[in-house]
């Protein structure tokens, strides 16, 4: 019997697989705020619990709490707008405004659009985060690892970014060129 | 658009009505309402051929380029 796969399955399997992400950051990002508020304000050896950069973090901690702060803050500015890219990824299949039909639409670009900043503010922060990480080495603390920080891969966000600002124009030209086809009797 | 469609003109003409047109031209009345009122981006050569063959005229006829 021959399986046939359509676009349709291909979107559901994406749109479960954006859940799953999405919730996943969603938890990395709550994690990381309340263990920073905890660490700081309420229980120091809260600094634990930061799973794989607790090392790094504690270290850190110890030495300046200042140095400490804008680490994790680098890390909470990337989580959250991770897990608002992801949010507006599921929010397109939810709310069904991907059209087969007429694929070309003000809101898709606007959603690409959206995608693109996201991208690039993550780029950045991170990068930035790289950057005061080794401004710290150079202290004379700890080299961080930034895949344990979840801030690692600056010039992969930086990259998709300018990729995705490219698709936006395609996508407008796209939309002038599907309005045309529209209005040709 | 400096391109006007004197389609109701040349029906008038032919006292034809617009839900004819479409059924013998084989166009939706909706897509002949656009090009009715001006709104078409572009018209494609075979349903041109198809108006000009029901309304038995020229091409010039339906089409007029304003400055």
């Amino acid at each position: 019997m021959e399986i046939k796969i359509t676009t349709n399955h291909i979107l559901k399997v994406l749109e479960i697989l954006s859940w799953i992400i999405f919730i996943g950051l969603c938890i990395e990002a709550g994690g990381t705020v309340a263990n920073t508020i905890i660490t700081l304000f309420i229980n120091p050896l809260g600094v634990g619990n930061f799973w794989e950069g607790a090392d790094y973090l504690s270290s850190l901690f110890e030495s300046d709490q200042g140095y400490f702060f804008i680490i994790t803050l680098t890390m909470i500015i990337v989580a959250v707008l991770k897990a608002i890219m992801f949010y507006l990824i599921v929010k397109l299949f939810v709310d069904k405004k991907l059209n087969i039909s007429q694929p070309f639409s003000m809101e898709l670009r606007q959603f690409i659009l959206n995608l693109a900043y996201l991208a690039l503010g993550i780029g950045l922060f991170s990068h930035s985060g790289f950057e005061y990480s080794l401004w710290l080495t150079i202290q004379g603390h700890a080299k961080a690892d930034l895949q344990s920080l979840h801030i690692a891969g600056a010039d992969v966000w930086l990259f998709m970014a300018v990729i995705l600002f490219v698709i936006v124009q395609i996508v407008k030209r796209g939309i002038e060129i599907q309005n045309e086809n529209d209005l040709t009797v | 658009m400096p391109i006007i469609v004197n389609l109701d003109v040349m029906m008038a003409k032919r006292k034809m009505s617009l839900n004819e047109l479409s059924e013998k031209v084989g166009l939706t009345l909706s897509n002949l309402s656009i090009l009715k009122t001006g709104k078409a981006k572009a018209i494609r050569f075979s349903t041109l051929e198809s108006i000009c063959e029901v309304l038995n005229c020229q091409p010039g006829d339906i089409l007029e380029y304003v400055d």
